[in-house]
C-alpha cells in the first residue's frame, strides 16, 4: 500500500522525463568528448596491445572508465542536490514534509524516475561507442550484463543516499554545494577515471571502506572482469552500505526536522 | 569620446564590484566556495601523479607542464566566470526577454549584460591557477606570461560562449548545445594536446578554441616564441570580433521581435 | 510641446504554426507555416508635455509592445514614432538619457545594496558627476521621504518602500518622460495611495510627463487626466477622463429593499437587473428618465433600505473592452 504511492510518483516522473529525450541526447556531446579524451589518453599510455596496467588490458581500462562515466552522466540531476537544498533554505520544506509521504523517499523516487530515462540512453550510446572505437571486452558474456544490473541500481541508490545526506546539511549551513563538489571529486578521481587497483597497495583497503567501492568501482569492475566471488562480495558490501546510508540519511533528516520545529526555520 | 569610454568602464567596474559584494554577503559561504574549489581542483593532481607513475611523459608533457596546463586552464576559467559569468547563461536572458532592462539604459548593451553576474567559486579557480604557477613552476617571466595568457584565455573562452550563446537569437533550442561546447573546451583544456591526432587536433586549433587559449600558451611558457605569441593575440582579437558581431546581429533580431513566439 | 508622437505605429509578429504530432514537426521543418499577429495595428496618438496619460487595455492588447517601441526596445514595422523629437529606433542610447522606466514586475535595483548605493550606480549609468549626484540623491530622498531607510539594504525593505526606491532611482537623471508599467501591482491599498500621491507630486513639481499602464482602475481614476484604451492592437478610445465619466456616468444603479414583494412597473429608461422577493436592483438611464421620476415609481412607504450609486469606472472600461469600440 505504502509502496503504491511511490510507484505513482515514479511513473509520472518517468512520463514527464520521456518528453525531454532530445535534451538528454544533447548531453551526449559532453560524454562523448570525455570518453574520446580517455581513449586517446590510454591509447598513448599503453605501449603495446598486450600490456597490462594494474591488471587491466587497454580495452578493460577504457571500458571501465566508460561504464563509470556512463553511470555518472546517466544519473546526473539536481533533484537530490540543489533542489533539496533550495527546498530547505527556501522554507518550502515545511509544506513538503507534511504531505502523506516521506520527503526523502519522495525525492529518491523522483530521482529514480529521472535516471530511468537517462541511464538506458547513455547505456545505448556507451555500447555503440565502445564497440566502434574500443572493441569488445575480452571474455565478455551477455549473462554478465544482466547479472551486474542490480549492482548498478544499488550503486546509484547508495550514491543518492550520500548526496541526500549532504543536501540535508542545508538545515544547518547556508550552502551545501561545496561539499557536494568535494564528494563528487572524490568519487570521480578515485573511483571513476581509474580502477582502484591503480593506486598504491597500501591505500586500497582504505578505499574499500569508502562509498567509492560500492558506487562506481564495484559495478564497473564486475562488468569488465567478472568473477563470482567478487560479485557476491560487492553485493554484500552494497547491501551494508545501502542500510548504513539510508539510516544516516533518516537520522540527519530527523535531526533537521527537529531543528526546524524548534527554531521555526 | 574618451569620457564616454571612461564612464562606460566606471559602470562596468562598479557592476563587477557590486556582484562580488553580493556574493560576499554571507562570508562563510563565500569563503567555503572559494576554498573548496581550490581543493576540488587540487584533487586532479592525484590523477596526474598516478598517470606519471605509469609513464614518464604523457603527450610530451611532464608533471611540470601538466601543472602549467592545469593552472592556466583553471585561471582562465576562473577569470572568465568572475568577470563575465552572465555570458555563460546568455540564452536564458535572450529567450525570456530579459535584455529589455539593458536596452533602456544609455550604456553599451553587451558590456552591461556581460558584467551583470559573477560566480563566487570561480575566484577559487583563479587563485588555484596562480598558486600552481607560483609553487610548481615559478619564474618572473613565466609569471607575467601566465597573467597575460590568463587574460587572453579568458577573453577567448568568453567570446566562444558569447558566439554560441548568441545562436539563441536565431534558434531557441541551442542552449544545451552551447553549454556542451563550452564544457568540451574545459574538458580538452586539462589534457595535453600531444595525445590527440589528426582531424581532432585540427578541430582543437580551430573550432574549439582550446589550442589558442591553452596549448600554445603553455608551449610559449615552456619555450618562449614571439611569433606564436602574436598568433595567440591575433586569434583572440579575431574571435572576439566575430562574437561581438554575431551578438549585435542577433540583438537586431531581438529588437525586431522575431523572438516573440518564444516568449508567448 | 508634444513629447510623444506616434503615427500609424504598427508591429506584426510572426508566430510559427505547427500541426500536431511528429509528422507535423517534420513538416514544420521543411515548410514552416507562420501566422501574422498584428500586435499593434496602425495606432496614432500624441502626448503633451506634463500630461499624465493612462494607456490601458486587456492582456495582450498591445500595451507593452507599444511601450517597448516607444523606449527603443522593439523596432516598429510601420509608422513613425518620436519621443522628445528623437527616433527611438535610431537613437536608442541618446533617448535613454531623457526617459525613465519603472516596470512594476521587474526589479531594477540591486537588492543586496542600500538605496544610496543603488542611486550611485544608476547615477554612474547616466554619467552624473559625483557632486551633482549627492545633491540629486538628497533631493530625491526628501521628495520620496527615504531618509529613514536610505542606508538599509533593499532586500530588507517592504514592498512599498522598494517601489518608492525603484521610482526614485528611475528619476536620478531627471527624465522628461517616465514610463510606468503597473507601478502599484501587488501593493496594499495604503501604499498604493501613497505611491499615487507621489506620482502626482512628481508630475506637479518636476513637470515629468507620465505614461502609465495599469490594470488598477484606482491608479487611472486618481492619477490620469487622459485615457487611451487599446484592444486588439487598436486604439478604441482616446479621451479625457472628465469627458469619459460625463459620457458614461449617465447611468445610476438603484438598489431598494421593500417590506413586501412588489413588481416594478416597466418604463423606458429603467432596466431591471435583479428582482427577488422584496429586493429590486435596477439601472436608470438619466438621459431618458430623471432620477426623481424613477424614484417616484417606488412605493416609498414600503422602503426598508435604499442605495443609489454610479456605475463604477471599472464596469465602464470592461464594457468598452467588450464592445471593442463599436459604440465609440
Amino acid at each position: 500500500m505504502v509502496m503504491k504511492k511511490y510507484m505513482v510518483i515514479y511513473r509520472s516522473v518517468l512520463m514527464e522525463n520521456l518528453q525531454y529525450v532530445m535534451d538528454i541526447a544533447m548531453g551526449f556531446i559532453s560524454y562523448f568528448i570525455f570518453i574520446y579524451v580517455f581513449i586517446q589518453l590510454w591509447g598513448y599510455i599503453y605501449e603495446s596491445p598486450e600490456e597490462l596496467i594494474a591488471g587491466y588490458t587497454k580495452e578493460q581500462m577504457i571500458w571501465y572508465v566508460m561504464i563509470t562515466e556512463m553511470i555518472w552522466c546517466g544519473t546526473r540531476s539536481s533533484t537530490v542536490t540543489r533542489q533539496v537544498a533550495t527546498d530547505i533554505r527556501g522554507g518550502n520544506i515545511a509544506y513538503l514534509m507534511n504531505k502523506p509521504y516521506h520527503y526523502t523517499f519522495y525525492v529518491l523516487t523522483k530521482y529514480t524516475g529521472e535516471w530511468s530515462v537517462r541511464l538506458p540512453m547513455y547505456a545505448g550510446l556507451t555500447i555503440v561507442i565502445g564497440l566502434l572505437l574500443v572493441g569488445r571486452i575480452p571474455g565478455f558474456r551477455t549473462v554478465t550484463f544482466w547479472a551486474v544490473i542490480p549492482c548498478i541500481v544499488l550503486g546509484i541508490t547508495i550514491h543518492a543516499f550520500f548526496k541526500l545526506c549532504i543536501s540535508l546539511m542545508s538545515f544547518w549551513i547556508e550552502d551545501s554545494n561545496p561539499f557536494q563538489w568535494l564528494y563528487d571529486k572524490l568519487i570521480l578521481v578515485v573511483g571513476t577515471i581509474f580502477p582502484i587497483e591503480i593506486f598504491p597497495a597500501a591505500l586500497q583497503p582504505l578505499f574499500k571502506l569508502t562509498p567509492i567501492y560500492t558506487v562506481c568501482y564495484g559495478p564497473a569492475k564486475l562488468m569488465v572482469d567478472f568473477s563470482r566471488a567478487k560479485y557476491f562480495e560487492i553485493l554484500l558490501a552494497q547491501i551494508l552500505y545501502l542500510s548504513a546510508g539510508c539510516a544516516l540519511m533518516l537520522f540527519i533528516y530527523g535531526k533537521g526536522v527537529k531543528k526546524l520545529y524548534v527554531n521555526g526555520g | 569620446m574618451l569620457t564616454a569610454v571612461k564612464n562606460q568602464l566606471r559602470v562596468c567596474l562598479l557592476s563587477i564590484k557590486y556582484n562580488i559584494m553580493r556574493e560576499m554577503l554571507n562570508k562563510v559561504t563565500f569563503l567555503t566556495n572559494i576554498g573548496f574549489m581550490i581543493l576540488n581542483n587540487a584533487t586532479f593532481i592525484v590523477q596526474w601523479v598516478i598517470l606519471f607513475s605509469i609513464k614518464e611523459e604523457v603527450g610530451g608533457y611532464g608533471i611540470q607542464e601538466i601543472m602549467l596546463l592545469w593552472g592556466l586552464a583553471a585561471s582562465t576559467y576562473g577569470l572568465a566566470h568572475v568577470l563575465f559569468a552572465r555570458v555563460f547563461s546568455l540564452p536564458e536572458l535572450i529567450i525570456n526577454g530579459k535584455l529589455d532592462t539593458y536596452l533602456v539604459q544609455p550604456k553599451n548593451v553587451l558590456l552591461s549584460v556581460m558584467t551583470s553576474a559573477t560566480t563566487a567559486s570561480a575566484i577559487g579557480d583563479l587563485l588555484y591557477g596562480l598558486m600552481v604557477v607560483c609553487i610548481f613552476c615559478f619564474s618572473v617571466r613565466r609569471f607575467f606570461l601566465f597573467l597575460l595568457f590568463t587574460v587572453t584565455g579568458a577573453v577567448i573562452m568568453t567570446a566562444f560562449a558569447l558566439l554560441l550563446g548568441s545562436l539563441s537569437f536565431w534558434f531557441v533550442k541551442t542552449d544545451t548545445f552551447g553549454n556542451n561546447m563550452v564544457n568540451a573546451l574545459v574538458s580538452f583544456s586539462t589534457y595535453p594536446d600531444g595525445i590527440f591526432k589528426g582531424a581532432v587536433r585540427f578541430l582543437l586549433y580551430s573550432v574549439v578554441p582550446v589550442g589558442m587559449s591553452i596549448y600554445t600558451p603553455v608551449d610559449i611558457m615552456v619555450e618562449f616564441d614571439a611569433w606564436r605569441l602574436l598568433k595567440v593575440a591575433g586569434y583572440t582579437v579575431l574571435l572576439s570580433a566575430a562574437a561581438v558581431f554575431t551578438f549585435y546581429r542577433g540583438l537586431r533580431r531581438y529588437s525586431s521581435g522575431n523572438l516573440m513566439e518564444a516568449r508567448m | 510641446m508634444k513629447v510623444i508622437e506616434a503615427e500609424d505605429l504598427s508591429k506584426v509578429f510572426r508566430v510559427k504554426q505547427k500541426e500536431k504530432g511528429i509528422r507535423g514537426s517534420i513538416k514544420a521543418v521543411f515548410h514552416p507555416q507562420t501566422e501574422e499577429i498584428r500586435a499593434v495595428d496602425r495606432i496614432s496618438f500624441s502626448v503633451e508635455e506634463g500630461e499624465v496619460l493612462a494607456f490601458i487595455g486587456p492582456n495582450g492588447a498591445g500595451k507593452s509592445t507599444t511601450i517597448k517601441m516607444l523606449t527603443g526596445i522593439l523596432y516598429p514595422d510601420g509608422g513613425n514614432v518620436k519621443v522628445l523629437g528623437i527616433d527611438p529606433t535610431k537613437k536608442r542610447k541618446q533617448l535613454a538619457y531623457e526617459i525613465g522606466t519603472v516596470f512594476g514586475q521587474k526589479e531594477q535595483l540591486w537588492t543586496h545594496l542600500t538605496p544610496y548605493d543603488n542611486f550611485r550606480f544608476f547615477g554612474a549609468i547616466y554619467d552624473i558627476p559625483d557632486g551633482e549626484m549627492e545633491r540629486r540623491i538628497e533631493e530625491l530622498s526628501e521628495i520620496f521621504e527615504l531618509g529613514l531607510y536610505i542606508n538599509t539594504p533593499v532586500r530588507n525593505l517592504s514592498l512599498g518602500q522598494r517601489i518608492r526606491c525603484e521610482i526614485a532611482a528611475s528619476l536620478i537623471h531627471k527624465p522628461k518622460v517616465l514610463f510606468l508599467d503597473e507601478p502599484t501591482i501587488g501593493l496594499d491599498p495604503v501604499v498604493k495611495e501613497n505611491i499615487r500621491a507621489l506620482i502626482r507630486q512628481m508630475n506637479k513639481e518636476l513637470h515629468t510627463t507620465i505614461f502609465l499602464t495599469s490594470h488598477d482602475i484606482g491608479d487611472i481614476e486618481k492619477l490620469c487626466k487622459r485615457i487611451i484604451i487599446v484592444n486588439s492592437g487598436r486604439i478604441v478610445l482616446d479621451d479625457s477622463m472628465a469627458h469619459l465619466k460625463y459620457h458614461y456616468l449617465n447611468k445610476k444603479t438603484v438598489e431598494v429593499k421593500l417590506h413586501e414583494s412588489v413588481k416594478l412597473p416597466s418604463a423606458e429608461g429603467i432596466t431591471v437587473l435583479k428582482e427577488k422577493g422584496g429586493y429590486v436592483k435596477f439601472e436608470v438611464d438619466t438621459a431618458v428618465m430623471k432620477i426623481h421620476d424613477a424614484l417616484r415609481r417606488i412605493d416609498t412607504e414600503n422602503v426598508e433600505d435604499i442605495n443609489i450609486s454610479n456605475i463604477p469606472l471599472e464596469n465602464i472600461i470592461t464594457d468598452i473592452y467588450k464592445s471593442e469600440g463599436k459604440t465609440v
